[in-house]
């Protein structure tokens, strides 16, 4: 008895912070760790990027147009090329990442949580609001999100405000839609009904018990949407109705690269292969998220330790 | 359930009005088209002469009046560019993405299960990384990018491949390939994550105690109880691909629905607008339907 | 079956079927044309779109009179001569023994219906915008000569026929049509979403073309129409991006009449005031700019290109002085002008390759010498707003990026629109120039050549309402099967007759 509870005494003693554990979780899957770093450099780009490299990012330089890359004869700032008015592309895709991944954080983030959220209600109840919620969200997916931008910008004038509106609303419904699936399917589940027999108001069960169990879905969801939002808006940006010159993102980087894919490849390339880590480096990361929340599979991200005599 | 599916009929038709109803007014928020229609230096006469022609110098109350009472009769209103019927140059337009976006879902989603499936088998193992790696580099490449560069290697460079347009089975390969890779790369990822999930279930630990073999445990027993999420985000993204089969369309010139919708929203063709979101809508508000009966056949537990 | 074998299988499959795409026809004189754009409709009355008149001028139908791209001048098509009765009066003599399509007859009495039919306004005929507001009355005089009466002068009442495209007398009259009747070597056989395809018309009045059958296609990336042309699969196209245009033995460029410029607006100050305007053509560093256009661009001093009649040869360009620029803003600003109002460059998405790049380029250069200029760009229905009258009241002072096309020979077709206070683009509101244009629209000959000249010399140097940037060069690509090299109305028209084949 004393050295069974001595020993849980002990382990207790000894058992690290939550941080500690995270880390350590990090460092048994090294993917996971080069993408955790990846994307902490990519932050620091962002905030740090337009102090550094502001001016280099949008000087002129007309007489270096299409510059191919990896020719360091005109500074090393030009190693990866320049683009079609001459400015070099390393630079700005350093100064670029911050209203890249401003502008796809926040949609993101907003149509996860308000996708979510009304997903939550539309699944759980039953009532007309339900279904409002739900026509609702097949109108936004039928409505053409191009349509929704020219109509957006025209009326309200361009900003970045009025762009993250617009992709939030368009990637709106398939958080709504998914999490409602899922909620159909846990709403029918004993740990449910037994909450509900306890007292528990639908609220409390909604958010408390069934929710944590659709985030991860959402998650592995969102992080592919990080490029869906990018490449929308770059797409928008190829019409015109994306950010306005002289901000930039990776997206309109990549859409003012389009006529040279043949002649001058570099241009759309390096932002193209910017995003693709980028989100690479969110699924591996929200991946390993996953399996460290997930108290069944968290075995995977531990050590063995020998157990105390 | 023939009771809900009549509920559900009846939403859909109140909600399609409805959308209706928004792109007429937001719509005539974006400008005169008659900018568009006419050369640059026409005079103001010749532009007020057009407006006149096509209705557009009347309040918009009335305008809509005339709209509502013209789809009474089944009239759709006739395209300021094309000269004909709206909805006849919709209708044209939308199989021809069809095609496209039924083969395209299809092998994705078989494609993304089974691949999902094995890399849930192993996870973190050499299969799952790769398989990881390549759907996600497919998922987040701007896609006009893989098709200009399929078609500068596959018909420039090596000549095995038209360059783009319709016809026989080798112009749907880059097509079919380049609207695959979206679908495709998302599938695979949420397949993964919830076999992850199911796989780790008591149950699963049942069966294997049991000594099924592999596949039917992973195949037989893991996979169905994990399609309901799955399911939802392929629907999204079928009605995503008959919306945003675009680029396909203009790269490789297939006159398909995304194309013409694009099209005449930044032509401010009006009527095929609202013909080709009818057209569209309905065709998305269809799918959601089934869809959501799926849910009921995948899950017994699921009821309405 | 596991992924690997399906991967296989699939690989092998197509590797086996490779037995080729299709192919453009060797030995026969087919032709396949890619346009940028698919013609929305084949409306004779909107000839003057681009992707309309690429397929149906002198195609299908043909036209009074023809310009001559050297010198500006009318020539013979269907009318062989005209003479000018008074002022407001022509009378054209037409072509005999010339049939329509259908069978019917070009006489007279079918050109005052092709006229009538272009004017009657039940229909929308964008070809009239040439025309401005002049009333026309058609009448035949007798079965082979046609009168063409307007209610205000018109000296050059042939070159404005070139526009008009004459169809048949079974044409409907109040609605437009996609299969149009005309009387040119090539009839309409298939128009769908995907294809436009010409057969030979037997009963042609003129000289049989060599070209058999012409398919059209449209693809809209420019890098696609070009790999389309290098694979055999199209034998032309007649609009590619410079950069596409890699091949010196395939890729031709021509002077498309076309001239690019940014519209200052001189009633909002700070550009009320002549050294701010001045300062904006100076301050911009021409070569480097038009290393975004190519090496064939030409730096443009007015606003139509050589050879219209009107066009100043000698007249000098602005030319590259920012230290001269940056004096002139200070001096505005000592004397009270405020320099750092800001200025709106209004741009249009895809008005023109790297139009885009241009704007920002210009912008900064613009910043460089002190005055706050803001890009914005706008999609072309938003743009047009600005363009055209009414002008929207809370536009502040802005800057509008233009290009204008004048093909037609004479520079009849830009003065005024530019510079006349009444004219649609005009920021213009001075009566004493109002009457100099109107004198030289009058005038005919020489004079009129002098007075257009005085005219662009005059805001080149003293009013500067603009500022003219270059004449624009387009590229097209053209087939080893073909003998056929652009000219300043490829932009306007591809008449099938111009095409030969090699051996």
């Amino acid at each position: 008895m004393s050295a069974i509870s001595s020993s849980v005494q002990a382990a207790s003693a000894a058992r690290p912070g939550r941080v500690r554990v995270l880390l350590n979780y990090l460092k048994r899957d090294r993917l996971a760790l080069a993408a955790a770093i990846f994307l902490a450099l990519l932050v620091l780009a962002a905030l740090l990027g337009p102090w550094l490299m502001g001016d280099a990012a949008t000087k002129l330089g007309l007489r270096h147009r299409n510059l191919a890359p990896f020719d360091l004869d005109a500074g090393w700032l030009y190693v990866l090329g320049a683009d079609t008015l001459g400015r070099p592309i390393l630079p700005r895709l350093v100064v670029g990442a911050s209203n890249t991944l401003g502008i796809a954080a926040a949609a993101v983030c907003t149509s996860m949580l308000a996708g979510g959220l009304l997903g939550l209600v539309a699944g759980y109840t039953e009532s007309w609001y339900s279904h409002v919620i739900q026509r609702g969200a097949d109108i936004i997916m039928s409505f053409p999100s191009l349509l929704l931008a020219m109509i957006v910008l025209y009326t309200l004038g361009h900003s970045v405000t009025n762009l993250v509106i617009v992709l939030a609303i368009t990637r709106m419904p398939v958080y709504l839609r998914t999490a409602r699936a899922e909620v159909l399917e846990l709403r029918e589940r004993m740990f449910v009904s037994a909450a509900r027999s306890m007292g528990a108001s639908s609220a409390r069960i909604v958010l408390r018990h069934i929710a944590p169990l659709v985030v991860p879905t959402l998650i592995t969801i969102s992080a592919i949407d990080f490029a869906t939002v990018i490449l929308a808006e770059s797409a928008l940006s190829f019409l015109g109705l994306g950010i306005q010159p002289p901000e930039f993102t990776w997206g309109a980087m990549v859409a003012n690269g389009r006529g040279y894919l043949s002649t001058a490849w570099w241009i759309a390339f390096w932002p193209g292969l910017a995003i693709m880590l980028t989100t690479l480096s969110l699924n591996i990361l929200s991946s390993w998220a996953r399996t460290a929340a997930d108290p069944q599979q968290r075995w995977r991200l531990q050590k063995l330790k020998k157990a105390a005599r | 359930m023939l009771h809900y599916l009549g509920r559900r009929a009846s939403y859909s038709v109140i909600s399609i009005l409805g959308l209706l109803t928004l792109v007429f007014f937001l719509t005539r928020l974006t400008g005169d088209p008659s900018a568009l229609y006419l050369p640059l230096d026409s005079t103001p006469e010749a532009r007020a002469a057009f407006a006149h022609l096509h209705g557009l110098d009347q309040p918009i109350y009335i305008q809509f009046w005339n709209y509502l009472a013209d789809l009474l009769r089944l009239d759709f209103g006739e395209s300021m560019r094309q000269h004909r019927s709206a909805m006849a140059v919709a209708l044209e337009a939308f199989p021809q993405t069809l095609k496209l976006a039924f083969v395209a879902m299809l092998l994705s989603l078989s494609l993304a299960i089974v691949v999902g499936a094995l890399a849930a088998a192993r996870p973190r193992g050499l299969f799952d990384r790769i398989a990881t790696v390549v759907s996600l580099a497919g998922a987040s490449a701007p896609d006009f990018w893989v098709a200009i560069v399929a078609i500068l290697v596959f018909a420039v460079g090596m000549g095995v491949l038209p360059t783009s347009g319709t016809g026989g089975w080798e112009f749907w390969v880059m097509p079919i390939f380049v609207l695959m890779l979206r679908p495709f790369g998302l599938l695979v990822q949420v397949v993964r994550g919830t076999m992850l999930s199911s796989l780790a279930s008591p149950y699963i630990k049942t069966a294997r105690a049991k000594g099924l073999p592999r596949r039917a445990v992973v195949f037989g027993h893991a996979l169905r109880n994990s399609l309901l999420p799955v399911i939802t985000v392929a629907g999204d993204l079928a009605t995503g691909l008959v919306n945003g089969a675009v680029i396909v369309e203009s790269v490789f010139g297939w006159p398909g629905i995304g194309k013409l919708m694009i099209d005449s929203i930044i032509q401010r063709d009006f009527a095929v607008v609202q013909s080709t979101i009818l057209v569209t809508a309905t065709a998305i508000f269809i799918l959601n339907i089934l869809i959501d009966l799926l849910y009921a056949v995948l899950d017994p537990r699921v009821r309405y | 079956m596991n992924p690997a074998g399906i991967v296989s299988l699939v690989s092998a499959a197509i590797l086996a079927g490779a037995a080729g795409p299709a192919l453009a026809q060797g030995g026969n004189h087919d032709v396949r044309i890619v346009l940028p754009e698919q013609p929305a409709n084949l409306e004779p009355c909107g000839s003057i779109m681009t992707n309309v008149g690429q397929v149906l001028n002198q195609n299908i139908t043909e036209s009074l009179t023809v310009i001559d791209a050297k010198t500006g001048k009318a020539m013979p098509k269907l009318a062989t001569s005209w003479e000018q009765v008074d002022p407001d009066t022509w009378h054209f003599k037409v072509r005999q023994g010339v049939k329509f399509h259908d069978g019917a007859e070009l006489n007279a009495k079918a050109v005052a219906f092709s006229i009538d039919r272009m004017t009657g306004g039940k229909l929308t005929c964008n070809n009239m915008a040439k025309f401005g507001n002049a009333k026309l009355t058609v009448k035949p005089l007798d079965e082979y000569t046609v009168e063409i009466k307007s209610d205000r002068p018109q000296p050059i009442l042939p070159t404005l026929l070139s526009v008009v495209m004459v169809v048949s007398p079974n044409t409907p009259v109040d609605k437009a049509v996609n299969d149009p009747i005309g009387t040119g070597p090539f009839k309409l056989t298939t128009f769908s979403p995907q294809t436009v395809v010409l057969d030979p018309f037997p009963g042609y009045w003129g000289k049989k073309p060599a070209v058999t059958k012409a398919t059209y296609v449209w693809r809209q990336e420019s890098s696609i129409r070009a790999a389309m042309v290098e694979t055999g699969e199209a034998d032309l196209t007649p609009s590619i991006a410079i950069q596409d245009a890699s091949n010196p033995k395939t890729d031709f460029a021509y002077l498309n009449s076309e001239t690019t410029a940014i519209r200052i607006d001189l009633e909002q100050p700070p550009l009320n005031d002549v050294r701010i305007r001045k300062a904006l053509n100076l301050a911009i560093d021409w070569d480097g700019l038009s290393q975004l256009f190519g090496d064939d661009i030409q730096r443009a001093s007015q606003m139509v290109v050589p050879g219209i009649i009107g066009h100043d040869d000698k007249l000098e360009p602005w030319k590259y002085d920012a230290a001269q620029a940056k004096k002139l803003v200070a001096a505005a600003k000592a004397d009270g002008v405020k320099v750092d109002t800001e200025i709106k460059l209004i741009g249009r998405n895809g008005i023109y390759p790297n139009g885009a790049e241009a704007m920002e380029a210009m912008m900064t250069m613009w910043q460089g010498v002190g005055l706050n200029v803001k890009l914005v760009m706008l999609d072309v229905a938003d743009w047009t707003r600005y363009l055209q009258k009414p002008f929207p009241a809370e536009r502040g002072a802005n800057l509008v990026q233009m290009m204008h096309d004048n093909n037609k020979g004479d520079a009849a077709f830009t003065i005024p629109i530019f510079y006349r206070s009444s004219g649609q683009y005009s920021t213009l509101n001075d009566p004493a120039v109002d009457k100099e244009i109107d004198t030289a629209m009058a005038a005919t000959g020489q004079a009129r050549e002098d007075d257009f000249k005085k005219i662009f010399r005059q805001m080149r140097t003293e009013i500067v309402p603009d500022i003219p940037m270059f004449h624009m060069i387009g590229y097209t690509r053209v087939g080893k099967r073909l003998d056929w090299k652009p000219d300043i109305t490829t932009n306007s028209e591809i008449p099938l007759a111009n095409i030969q084949f090699k051996n």
